[in-house]
């Protein structure tokens, strides 16, 4: 038996890092220091310093402000990729999960069909044919997602659909649809947003993957992972160009990861 | 019969498919009355609470006679702890039927929920909560509202007082009798104890592996048993006291 008041350090951290993370990139929305993409010829190769927090590239651009930009598009398309499968991985898992039947068994079987391939790879094939390209990234990459979510919340949905308060629902005349999405639905929040971060997190990292292999987005809206991409030639010799990024990327996904934690400890605690 | 609110003649039911199907009622016939409370009493698996799905047309593969002259007739399930929807208030459950019956007006949903609430032994103070927050007994209280707002006159109780200790079960088999008498129902009533089916039923129907073996007045069965399995639920439920 856990102790009620026992102090959730995984939630407590990950909401604190998750929201200084959330800060930062919404500051970038709206501010940044220098123009992102502005080449400074005196700036060139420039060390981290008061005027240039993070350094410059060899280009003389404010590594400073071109992070502020890449996070806020990795967020975007991150976010994006999210909604698209968690949306539509959300109708389906409930549908199936409710109804069951033959549809149900061939639906979860072409999920588990997509899902024995790991979705970079498969978003890869998908973006070799569309080509490169933001809204590609996000289309791809979020059909990729849908399988997992379906999956998670077919699950939930099995768990509840022969409750008794689901049957006493039915006996008043409450149509399938409200039991569904008013009755059975707000019971799975917990799981679903621990899905959520982990969602979440796969597609920051599958992103930053498909821009570091140059599949990505395109240099106009270069994201955290494209800016890794681009730096790899100066690892060595401008590690700040690197080192910046990455660490937004660790500690954006190490935040959002121990909140999902942080949730599903609460979860276990509460039943 | 004419005028009997759940007849029931020559039922049999079955749960699953194919080769999996399994007949649960075997030729089950019992009838009950306006006003009436007839209890169903068996072990656990007998198919007590088959019969009671059946009557809720909630069992559908089915053969024999079946006639329930009740509009919606509602249930209050054994588990109050699985019966109310945990994510929502108490005052929320009680509004859903009326809002599934169609009362579009907020005011209208909560006068009339306010209107119950005192008939249940609840207070204005406990809509707010969610389940977790009541206690077993107000838990059951909520269930019974639930099963009432709607104006149902026909009410399944399946076990209702089975998870409550016998303090509790006290109260809320007199809450039952109350509210029969005031709001003029009629009760199915599914208990595995006789002693709690003989404080509130009229009659009694003894079931046993689908069967129905023994039927007629409580205080007839209870005094003088003639089928062995109903002497043996007597024995056990005398040891206890
Ligand atoms: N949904 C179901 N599917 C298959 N078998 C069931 C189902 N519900 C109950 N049964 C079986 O039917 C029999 C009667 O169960 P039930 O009506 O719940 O008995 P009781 O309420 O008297 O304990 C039991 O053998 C049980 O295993
Ligand atoms: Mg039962």
């Amino acid at each position: 038996m856990k102790n009620g008041k026992q102090k959730n350090w995984y939630l407590t951290i990950g909401i604190i890092l998750t929201a200084c993370m959330l800060i930062f990139i919404a500051v970038g929305f709206f501010w940044t220091p220098y123009v992102p993409s502005a080449m400074s010829s005196g700036d060139r190769n420039g060390r981290p310093s008061l005027r240039h927090l993070f350094g410059c590239d060899s280009f003389g651009r404010d590594i400073f402000s071109r992070t502020l930009e890449g996070a806020g598009s990795t967020l975007t398309i991150a976010l994006a990729v999210l909604a698209v499968g968690a949306v539509c991985g959300l109708i389906i898992g409930a549908l199936c999960g409710y109804y069951g039947g033959a549809a149900d068994a061939l639906i979860m079987r072409l999920c588990d069909a997509i899902a024995a391939f790991p979705s970079v790879l498969l978003a890869m094939v998908v973006l070799a044919v569309t080509g490169p390209g933001k809204y590609n990234v996000i289309g791809a990459l979020g059909v990729l997602f849908i399988p997992s979510f379906a999956r998670l919340v077919r699950g939930e949905f099995l768990k509840y659909r022969d409750r008794d308060f689901v049957q006493s629902a039915r006996l008043t005349g409450v149509s399938d649809l409200r039991v569904i999405f008013v009755h059975i639905l707000p019971n799975t929040w917990p799981v679903l947003l621990s899905g959520l971060t982990i969602g979440f997190n796969n597609a920051v990292l599958a992103e930053a993957s498909m821009s570091y292999l140059g599949i990505g987005v395109s240099a106009q809206e270069p994201s955290l992972g494209y800016m890794l991409k681009d730096a790899q030639g100066y690892f060595f010799t401008l590690p700040w160009c690197t080192a910046f990024p990455a660490a937004v990327v660790i500690l954006l996904i190490l935040g959002v990861g121990l909140l999902g934690e942080g949730i599903r400890e609460r979860m276990g605690v509460a039943s | 019969m004419s005028n009997a609110i759940v007849h029931i003649e020559h039922l049999n039911s079955w749960y699953g498919k194919g080769k999996e199907r399994k007949q649960v009622l075997r030729d089950v016939s019992v009838e009950l009355a306006p006003g009436e409370v007839l209890g169903i009493v068996g072990e656990s698996g007998s198919g007590k609470t088959t019969l009671a799905k059946c009557v809720l047309g909630m069992v559908t593969d089915i053969t024999g006679e079946l006639a329930v002259n009740s509009q919606r007739p509602q249930m209050v399930f054994q588990d109050p702890y699985g019966s109310l929807n945990p994510a929502k208030t108490v005052g929320w459950i009680l509004e859903e039927p009326l809002r599934a019956a169609g009362v579009k007006d907020r005011e209208e949903r909560r006068r009339r929920v306010a209107e119950l609430l005192p008939l249940v032994g609840l207070e204005e103070e406990h809509l707010a909560r969610k389940p977790a927050q009541l206690s077993g007994g107000q838990r059951q209280r909520v269930a019974i509202a639930a099963a009432l707002i709607q104006g149902s006159k026909l009410i399944v109780l399946d076990e209702p007082v089975s998870a409550l200790d016998v303090t509790l079960q006290a109260q809320i088999l007199r809450l039952l009798a109350e509210l029969k008498e005031r709001l003029g129902l009629s009760y199915l009533f599914i208990s595995h104890d006789l002693a709690v089916v003989y404080q509130l039923c009229d009659r009694v129907a003894v079931m046993t592996g689908g069967e129905i073996v023994e039927a007629g007045d409580v205080d007839e069965i209870y005094d003088h048993p003639k089928h062995p399995y109903t002497k043996k639920l007597l024995d056990a439920s005398l040891a206890l006291d």
